[in-house]
């Protein structure tokens, strides 16, 4: 089987998983207690008017009938109304995407401006100093919550500077920058200690690899020994690592919008857990499962299309 | 065992390094000093959990509208919160929610992952199939989003929170162990066994579990601070521990609309998960050091 054979078969392997994500999402919240046509006409509605609702949204139909229908609903982009605004929630995703996009898209493009130097030096310089600093800071960055780190970071900069909002979402492009800077550096402060790791495991491993003393012997060394045969070999690893971390980084997004008051997805689904508002809870969860299914996909075709050798094991 | 990984994961997460066996002897003795300072640290905190009544000056549910956010002063260490709360009697009693639910949130998943493992691995089959297949749908999940899902379902509280840590956790110990169990399974000890006629499960329970569990003794320390950090996160979003009881991650976010005048109210107990995140992490790295040596 060739390069196009392993793309698309882990193409076809998604279709089933998505299948199976939907129905997790609508099981798990099937069981959910509480009565949602009580939720929406209030307590003080007539008996005529809940079971108006009832029938209107179909909950006395056979859960088999409810699954199709949902199914069926979610493939044609109709994720129900929020029970608390009346509003599509496809049109509150949409209202709030543009900032959670912003979020991870300069959390990771930061992640990557901090690991890829620290991992590199981690792995030149392993078991000396400057390798026993990085892993010491990355201990310590494990360790830290990521809404701490932003309380602590809207402390120490925000406050004394007042460059920075301590919170929402700029109208103009500069304002979108400024507010979402501290953000993202939240956001690359809790993932870059594993893709540090990470980085600086491969890159011994490839150092330590046959090709490499062929370069060497070869009269390759410095700079162009590591971006050249180096970094080019360990990009993969890295690759992968950070898409496993894409629910991790989602979940910081979630933590992080709420610290920082950004009015993006995880914000949503925060509100909307806490205000019982179950359409809203499942079409925030199906849009994150589906997009970490979507990065895992994209990272496994980027990975064996780099990696020449993909090719012969599938 | 010649199939390519079948994607990102089993690639990552299914290159596991043989670890020396724990009943190996004297090997405590040769533990990294990290260990003994991370397990310090972990038992300094599990004392204040336990001595909590004796150790808190105040009552930490007990309202005091009149010395509301008190700056600290020699009554109130850590001054007061919003309600004139003790902040000190209240990060002391948390050690009671976060310290409890964060091991037992990892270890049950731990429990649970390892002898799923084992069972898919040595029986392999349609239970290693049937297993599997489920750990690849719960891993193409991002997890603790699951969490708020689990929790908006199953009602806010310890409970829920361990139960959703519990159904979501245990698949990188499956991997691990089973991979691990494939490996021993083909040892001659085993194949003795075997022969000599001792019963499969007990083959298993007694010749096999005990060589590959410290794979997991390994990966435990680092989950116990995710579920730490977990629960302090949920209990942040308001989604985790409800009000009043005392939990550090909720004392984050009621201290941080004080951030200008009362500052130490949202920073200190992030300190404090810090230091036990810390800890934990050193007892984990030093284990992994010395066994893999």
């Amino acid at each position: 089987m060739g390069r196009f054979g392993f793309v698309a078969k882990r193409l076809l392997q998604t279709i089933p998983m998505l299948f199976g994500i939907v129905l997790i999402v609508f099981l798990v919240l099937q069981i959910t207690p509480g009565d949602p046509a009580r939720q929406i006409v209030g307590l003080r509605a007539s008996e005529a008017e809940l079971q108006e609702v009832r029938e209107e949204l179909g909950l006395d139909d056979p859960v088999l009938v409810q699954y199709v229908r949902y199914v069926g609903n979610v493939l044609q982009g109709d994720l129900g109304y929020s029970y608390k605004s009346r509003k599509p929630v496809s049109e509150i995703i949409g209202e709030r995407i543009d900032v959670t996009l912003w979020l991870m898209g300069s959390g990771i493009l930061l992640t990557v401006l901090i690991s890829v130097p620290l991992g590199v030096i981690g792995a030149l310089r392993k078991d000396r100093a400057a390798d026993h600093v990085i892993r010491g800071l990355g201990l310590v960055g494990l360790s830290m919550p990521p809404f701490w780190t932003g309380v602590i970071l809207l402390l120490l900069v925000a406050i004394p500077t007042g460059w920075f909002p301590a919170g929402g979402f700029g109208e103009t492009f500069p304002d979108k920058v400024r507010s979402i800077f501290l953000p993202a550096l939240t956001l690359a402060i809790a993932s870059s200690p594993f893709i540090i790791r990470g980085l600086r495991a491969s890159i011994i491993s490839v150092m330590e690899s046959e090709y490499i003393s062929t370069a060497r012997s070869i009269g390759v060394a410095g700079g162009r020994l590591v971006r050249r045969f180096v970094l080019r070999n360990s990009a993969g690893p890295a690759i992968t690592l950070l898409a496993i971390e894409m629910g991790y980084l989602l979940f910081g997004a979630v933590v992080i919008e709420t610290t920082f008051a950004l009015p993006g997805l995880g914000q949503g689904l925060v509100l909307a857990a806490r205000g019982r508002d179950l359409p809203s809870v499942q079409g925030y969860t199906l849009l994150f499962a589906l997009a970490v299914v979507v990065v895992y996909l994209v990272s496994d075709i980027v990975t064996a299309i780099l990696d020449p050798r993909v090719e012969i094991e599938a | 065992m010649t199939e390519p990984p079948a994607s990102a994961f089993d690639a990552v997460t299914e290159v596991v390094e043989p670890l020396a066996p724990l009943a190996e002897p004297g090997i405590w003795k040769k533990m990294p000093k990290k260990v003994y300072v991370g397990a310090a640290i972990v038992l300094l905190y599990m004392l204040v959990a336990v001595f909590a009544p004796a150790l808190a000056p105040y009552d930490p549910l007990e309202i005091n509208p009149v010395d509301r956010l008190a700056s600290p002063s020699a009554e109130h260490w850590l001054g007061t919160d919003e309600l004139g709360r003790d902040v000190l009697s209240r990060m002391i009693y948390a050690a009671r929610i976060d310290i409890p639910i964060g091991f037992l949130g990892a270890l049950l998943p731990a429990i649970l992952g390892t002898v799923l493992g084992a069972l898919a691995g040595f029986y392999g089959k349609w239970v290693d199939t049937v297993i599997m297949r489920t750990a690849d749908v719960v891993q193409a999940f991002p997890a603790y989003i699951l969490v708020i899902v689990l929790v908006f379902a199953l009602g806010q509280g310890a409970r829920s929170i361990i139960i959703a840590f519990t159904v979501l956790a245990w698949v990188i110990y499956t991997r691990i162990i089973r991979s691990e169990v494939l490996r021993v399974k083909d040892l001659d000890y085993i194949h003795a066994a075997q022969v000599a006629g001792l019963p499969r499960l007990r083959i298993l329970r007694v010749h096999v579990i005990p060589n590959v569990i410290n794979q997991t003794l390994v990966y435990l320390p680092n989950d116990i601070v995710f579920a730490t950090l977990g629960l302090a996160a949920f209990s942040f979003l308001g989604l985790g521990i409800p009000p009043p009881t005392p939990e550090w991650g909720a004392m984050i976010a009621e201290g941080q609309p004080f951030l200008r005048t009362n500052w130490w109210l949202a920073t200190v107990p992030g300190l404090v998960i810090v230091g036990l995140g810390l800890g934990l992490s050193l007892v984990g790295e030093g284990l992994e050091e010395r066994l893999r040596a």
